[in-house]
């Protein structure tokens, strides 16, 4: 059964129809890659998907459960799990403190728990921070765990943003565009470590830009173009194929008609 | 633990000071500043920490401070239970208004609070069968508590202080517990927060509630210390007071805001000397603090910790 399945998704703003009657799947175990020019309502399916917006028609599935419709935090709590393409972090919080904050690792924990500081929250919270050293340990930020967030750079704060969401154990990680704005010679380590932590069993969804970058750690590759699935396929198909080399790199010798230049 | 030590000798300090200073007016400024201490925390525990510029803070002091008197002269109930009723009113009006208005946007949310507070003082003026109107509830009895007659200065300064000490506990508590930095986590970033799952809604709403509640109680205590409740109790100048204290404090900072608070409430009796000038003088104190610190005392700190991070990293 698909990990995540999305089916009909209608989404429009101010009659602009940014996503339409889009369908695709996620296998578990995949890391699939999440393509498109810019306009082509990647963003905005994500956003559906995850709550931040309400979608006006379509549903979506987490494995068995419907998340159609549901609030972010709780699609969060259902383990559905994202980033954000122009990247967030507790800029004020020092790394240790930016993992800590998801919700995850203390689920069963209440509020009153947390204020008397009972045996309850103490374990839960005794075992975070070590999960949170090993997480900033994974992303390679040990040197910077009691700095403040604020003073780390852009990928840096990507590779953090990433580090946080594998504190909840998620089932399905989002990724919004992990290496746009990246240092090109941080992008093959960002590759290594996507690779590195999906072979122990976190399933990836990636928008990116980056062909090169999808092509070389997607199993599987979606297309959205003007807000429908122009195709799909594993990369190697997806590079070769027309329709796609026409929507997304342009047409050789004139550009298609109505569509941005590809930045 | 230098903090722990510092905190224990200030407790030690006040507890004491009724012994040194027998002058009223030195213990009477003393009970305004641990009144106002606690609904400065307050309202830093919803501005601070939940990033909630909350002016219904006026309307709870108000709200607070009519209920017990009401309670007490009308309803002829003991001092504490009025007190008590001056909270739960609060809270009530607190859970009811921000179920609604902490769905808006930050800014919406300052102009609601505002005109719920300016709506109180119309309230407290106009509602004459109840409030008595222009003139207000003189003659409050003393407060007194199992019969316990707070009847003199000293008495009354323990049991603000008291007063004090168990709602800055109180919000020590909390703001240093996961749930403080769970509210400045959504203060920071509400859509982060939702997005790692954190329900931003029940946490602001407890914030909110919670701050009313006790400024609700300190009003309830304070119309007790003046004897009286009137529309001039709704006055901005009381507003104006914990606002100032949690921006020179440091929005977001517990110390911050309750040693700036002991500062400002110090600061027009050390300059007592120049009677005529105080006032001026306590004026641009504030504005020279707002264009040196705008941060608050609470940002000097945290800048220069972040400079020492960053000089250790280069």
């Amino acid at each position: 059964m698909a990990l995540l399945e999305v089916l009909g998704l209608c989404k429009a703003y101010r009659g602009v129809r940014a996503v339409r009657d889009t369908s695709f799947h996620v296998e578990p175990g995949t890391i699939t890659g999440l393509i498109g020019p810019n306009g082509s309502g990647k963003t905005t399916a994500i956003d559906c998907i995850t709550g931040f917006q309400k979608s006006d028609a379509g549903r979506v599935r987490l494995g068995d459960i419907d998340i159609t419709g549901r609030p972010p935090e709780r699609i969060a709590r259902a383990g559905l799990l994202r980033t954000f393409q122009a990247v967030r972090v507790y800029e004020d919080f020092d790394l240790m403190q930016n993992l800590v904050a998801v919700a995850a690792p203390f689920a069963g924990v209440t509020g009153a728990d947390m204020l008397l500081r009972r045996r309850r929250f103490r374990d839960a919270h005794e075992r975070t921070r070590a999960r949170a050293r090993e997480a900033i340990d994974l992303v390679g930020l040990t040197r910077l765990i009691e700095a403040p967030a604020a003073i780390l750079s852009y990928g840096q704060k990507k590779l953090l943003a990433l580090a946080a969401v594998l504190m909840a154990n998620p089932k399905l990680v989002i990724l919004d565009e992990p290496v746009a704005g990246v240092n090109p010679t941080r992008v093959n380590e960002i590759a290594d470590l996507l690779r590195r932590i999906n072979r122990q069993g976190t399933t990836f969804l990636i928008i990116e830009h980056n062909v090169e970058f999808i092509a070389s750690i997607c199993d599987h590759v979606l297309v959205l173009d003007q807000g429908r699935l122009l195709t799909q396929g594993p990369p190697a198909t997806i590079r070769q194929d027309a329709r796609v080399l026409d929507a997304y790199l342009g047409r050789e010798g004139g550009r298609p008609q109505n569509r941005e230049a590809v930045s | 633990m230098t903090r722990a030590v510092f905190t224990a000798a200030a407790l030690i300090v006040l507890a004491a000071l009724p012994l040194f200073v027998h002058s009223n007016y030195v213990l009477s400024i003393a009970v305004s500043g641990f009144i106002f201490v606690v609904c400065a925390a307050a309202l830093n525990l919803i501005y601070g920490f939940a990033g909630l510029l909350s002016f219904a803070q006026l309307g709870f002091w108000g709200i607070g401070g009519y209920v017990a008197a009401i309670a007490v002269i009308d309803g002829r109930l003991p001092f504490a239970a009025g007190v008590i009723l001056a909270g739960v009113a609060t809270a009530c009006v607190a859970l009811i208004i921000g179920v609604a208005i902490l769905r808006t946007n930050r800014h919406a949310f300052v102009i609601v609070t505002l005109t719920f507070a300016l709506l109180c003082a119309l309230v407290a003026r106009d509602w004459i069968s109840v409030t008595r109107g222009p003139l207000g509830i003189p003659g409050l009895p003393p407060a007194s508590i199992l019969g316990y007659a707070f009847s003199n200065p000293t008495r009354f300064y323990y049991l603000a202080f008291a007063f004090a000490v168990l709602a800055l506990g109180l919000l020590y508590a909390l703001v240093t517990s996961r749930i403080g930095l769970l509210l400045k986590a959504i203060k920071q970033n509400d859509a982060l927060a939702r997005s790692q799952g954190i329900s931003p809604m029940p946490y602001k709403l407890m914030a909110f509630v919670l701050s009313a509640a006790l400024t609700g109680m300190a009003g309830g205590i304070y119309v007790f210390h003046l004897r009286v409740v009137d529309p001039t109790f709704l006055d901005f100048y009381y507003m104006q007071t914990f606002l100032i204290f949690v921006v020179i404090g440091g929005p977001g900072s517990f110390w911050g805001v309750v040693i700036a608070s002991a500062l400002m409430v110090s600061l027009p009796e050390v300059l007592r000397f120049t009677n005529e000038f105080r006032m001026v003088i306590y004026g641009v104190v504030l504005v020279l603090a707002m264009l040196v610190i705008p941060r608050g005392l609470a940002g000097v700190f945290h800048d220069r910790r972040l400079r020492a991070i960053r000089a250790a990293l280069t």
